[in-house]
């Protein structure tokens, strides 16, 4: 099991500067997420959530309860950057980020999810042992050294995440059609000097294969001593160009810049470090040593947990439908900014005894939002139908069954109708079944 | 490390040059019509505010004078015959009012200028307790929206005995309720009017961009709004579809002055006309614009579907929906229904606006 390559002996720097790079971003984006008010709006104000697998135990805690929570991911990130009681700190900050994100996958987003498990694996890293308020305290614990798999693996998830959000992209739509490129960009034509450029059918084909081959290559080269300055200005350029064109997809960019630092070597980072503080690299050169039991069963922990990561991508091939018509196998796998898709769901609930039918405003119930995501995603539909079914049951409705008549357009295709609309959806379950009654996507449209 | 810095710097240096050089190139091919695309959008925004949303202001303005005007005519001497008067003036008034309904943004919006003029059914309890107490106040927030505008109008003006009413006891109290109506709608409208007209024009015209809160986010966003408004409130629940089956017919828009049909005619008329830009750039000519073409043709077969299906619905509106000829109104609500998803799903689609009123992180 102890691979030599390993187990080496390298600088603790670059984890080191990960830890307070993450920590760092993290404790900015709660208080910005609080500051814009989004605790409130998609934790407080909704009176129905989507759990994420309908896990009906993640519960928003209520408008204190949430806000306490975000105070809890605040102050935790906070320590992760400090190194302060590091280990409570980043199961603390895992539980609660992950908690948070459980509730409602109306949120769902893959930079949580990427946030959720790299604040995983920082608890199993030793990431505090240099430059940390944990080492002011307990001078003793100071380490220069650490084993090389402690930054690896910091370094293979995000090698994960650049190269099957590439093959994600290795699709018709993406390559020949250059869509959603040439819906999105037309809708950038505002930018100074290159708005002119967005109607050009050349520049979304441009955009799409640019994308597509960073996203699949830029590892590699950020690997090579030699190609990484390089790698990394087009790091740069790539995710700065993506937050000018796409707002939208928030703190994204500015995790991957950040975090595509780990791939530097250890001189770069101790120039960070100078940068931030006094950092003496003098001192018993001490190395960080997991004890053997410990170290194999991370490992054994670490190989079930990449071979998810592996595999996670691939599970849409066991649905037979259009993965991204039925979205069955697309979340947690790096599929981001990939699709235009949106849709309208109409949702009538039917009294069998009597025949009457009763048309729901959405509205009553979701935020636009929730609403708009709805549309789009089986699964929360199964999830509004069974609520729907619990209303109506206590409006005193006789066994009430919910019927949705849907329409989804998508990569800019005519809308076509969605799901069986003869189904009961009440009667559905969410999970990882296929579920029949979305209809077959239309590939002639 | 010399040597990689510096072809760190020609990166960087070549990749903003490439943008550069490349906005400065040609930009007047012929994909957008010889225009460069900002003109484009400044353009359809320019005719959006001057031809269409302004005029509509300016007229409802003009129409609630000339409805002021009846309406002191019928309060001095309150007959059928006069009353028959101001029923021309205040479905004028009306119909004009369905025109601004879906500029219920900017000035507007803030003024929450829709939720004054036209929240039906209107409050006809707490009216006839204002009127008989003499005190009331149209400036709460929700709590106010029933009693005023144009459902309390057409309440106080086209009940059964409303002509009697005005030459009761509590006439007195009755003719300032409804003038203090009167001046609060047009003063309303004449302070957005001004807002359009000086500030907000210009800013208005400058935001091209497509994202939530921007001028063509608004548009598209308002397009589908009325629409769901047309479904729901205006037909969709006084004809039952949302309670079994079990219609409510005093619930619908304009229902004592009995011209329910003529008013949804009037709105849905009035979303294409925004649509299209009336005879200048509208939502169309952006879609033709982004090669969009058999959208567009769907969408104006929609829209003109959808208002032939209202138009055939036999007035009273109210009457309709219990009689019948009910399939009259089952028919336009489908249409509205499929004219809906055309632009709440796939213009918004193709225009990547979206249908939301909040601002979120997305990917």
């Amino acid at each position: 099991m102890e691979i030599k390559y390993l187990t080496d002996k390298k600088s603790i720097a670059p984890l080191v500067v990960f830890r307070i790079a993450f920590g760092a971003m993290m404790f900015f984006s709660t208080i910005r997420f609080w500051a814009r008010g989004w605790i409130t709006e998609l934790y407080v104000k909704p009176s129905f959530y989507f759990p994420l697998m309908d896990w009906q135990w993640a519960k928003p805690l209520g408008s204190t309860g949430m806000h306490l929570l975000f105070i809890l991911i605040a102050v935790s990130a906070l320590c992760i950057a400090l190194g302060f009681f590091y280990r409570i700190a980043t199961v603390l900050f895992f539980l609660s980020f992950t908690y948070v994100e459980l509730i409602d996958v109306t949120n769902y987003l893959n930079h949580y999810y990427f946030v959720s498990i790299v604040s995983f694996l920082l608890i199993l890293l030793p990431a505090n042992r240099y430059f940390s308020l944990d080492v002011r305290r307990n001078t003793s614990i100071r380490c220069l050294y650490v084993p090389a798999w402690t930054i690896g693996v910091i370094r293979l998830q995000m090698g994960i995440v650049y190269v099957f959000a590439g093959i994600a992209k290795l699709n018709y739509d993406w390559l020949i059609q250059a869509l959603p490129m040439k819906i999105w960009l037309p809708a950038k034509s505002h930018l100074p000097l290159v708005g002119p450029l967005m109607y050009k059918t050349w520049v979304a084909y441009l955009f799409s294969w640019f994308g597509a081959i960073y996203d699949l290559f830029i590892v590699f080269f950020l690997i090579n001593k030699k190609t990484r300055p390089i790698a990394y200005a087009f790091v740069l350029l790539f995710h700065i160009s993506t937050a000018i064109f796409f707002p939208g997809i928030g703190m994204f960019p500015y995790v991957m810049i950040v975090g595509s630092l780990v791939f530097f070597d250890e001189s770069v980072h101790y120039r960070i470090l100078r940068l931030l503080g006094n950092s003496t690299v003098e001192g018993e050169e001490k190395m960080y040593y997991f004890k053997p039991p410990v170290q194999r069963s991370i490992f054994l922990l670490l190989g079930i947990y990449f071979l998810l990561q592996l595999l996670l991508p691939f599970r849409y091939l066991v649905y037979p439908n259009h993965l991204f018509w039925s979205e069955e196998g697309y979340r947690f796998s790096w599929r981001v900014m990939l699709m235009e898709k949106s849709g309208n769901t109409f949702f009538y609930v039917k009294e069998p005894a009597s025949g009457k039918k009763y048309e729901v405003a959405n509205n009553t119930f979701l935020t636009p939002l929730q609403e708009k995501m709805m549309s789009t995603q089986p699964d929360m539909m199964v999830q509004y139908a069974h609520y729907l079914q619990q209303v109506y049951a206590q409006k005193g409705i006789n066994d009430p069954e919910v019927y949705a008549d849907g329409y989804v357009a998508l990569n800019g295709r005519p809308s076509a109708q969605y799901i069986d609309s003869t189904v009961n959806l009440a009667k559905q379950a969410v999970g990882w079944q296929h579920y029949t009654w979305i209809l077959p996507y239309k590939h002639n449209q | 490390m010399k040597k990689r810095t510096w072809m760190f710097l020609l990166v960087a240096a070549c990749t903003s040059s490439i943008f550069y050089a490349c906005s400065k190139g040609d930009n007047g091919g012929n994909d957008t019509g010889g225009n460069a695309p900002d003109a484009f959008k400044t353009a359809m925004l320019t005719n959006y505010a001057d031809t269409l949303i302004i005029p509509a202001y300016t007229d409802l303005l003009a129409k609630l004078q000339a409805l002021e005007t009846a309406a002191n005519t019928f309060l001095t001497s309150p007959s059928t015959n006069s009353q028959a008067t101001l029923k021309v003036s205040f479905k004028d008034a009306y119909i004009s009012y369905e025109k601004v309904a879906f500029a219920y943004f900017g000035p507007g919006g803030t003024a929450a200028l829709n939720n004054s003029l036209n929240v039906f059914p209107a409050n006809t309890k707490r009216i006839e307790a204002g009127i008989a107490s003499g005190t009331y106040s149209f400036t709460v927030p929700v709590a106010s929206d029933s009693i005023q505008g144009f459902p309390a109008l057409d309440y106080l003006f086209f009940s059964t005995d409303a002509v009697t009413k005005f030459a009761d006891a509590g006439a007195a109290n009755r003719k300032k309720y409804v003038q203090d109506i009167v001046s609060r709608m047009k003063s309303l409208v004449t302070d957005v009017l001004s807002q359009w007209k000086t500030n907000y024009r210009a800013g208005f015209i400058a935001n091209t961009k497509l994202d939530v809160g921007s001028s063509m986010g608004y548009i598209i966003n308002q397009l589908a709004f009325e629409m769901d408004q047309m479904k729901g409130p205006r037909i969709g629940w006084p004809f039952g579809k949302m309670s079994g089956g079990t219609a409510y017919p005093t619930n619908c828009e304009g229902y004592y002055g009995s011209f329910s049909v003529s008013l949804a005619v009037a709105n849905l008329t009035s979303l294409k006309n925004y649509y299209t830009g009336g005879t200048g750039r509208g939502i169309d000519d952006y879609l033709l614009l982004l090669g969009k073409s058999s959208l567009n043709s769907t969408v104006l077969a929609r829209f003109d579907a959808a208002i032939a299906a209202l138009q055939a619905i036999p007035e009273p509106m109210s009457a309709s929906f219990t009689n019948s000829n009910s399939p009259y109104i089952d028919d336009a609500y489908t249409k509205i229904q499929l004219l809906l998803t055309a632009i709440k799903t796939d213009v918004a689609s193709a225009t990547s606006i979206r249908i939301t009123y909040q601002d979120s992180d997305g990917d």
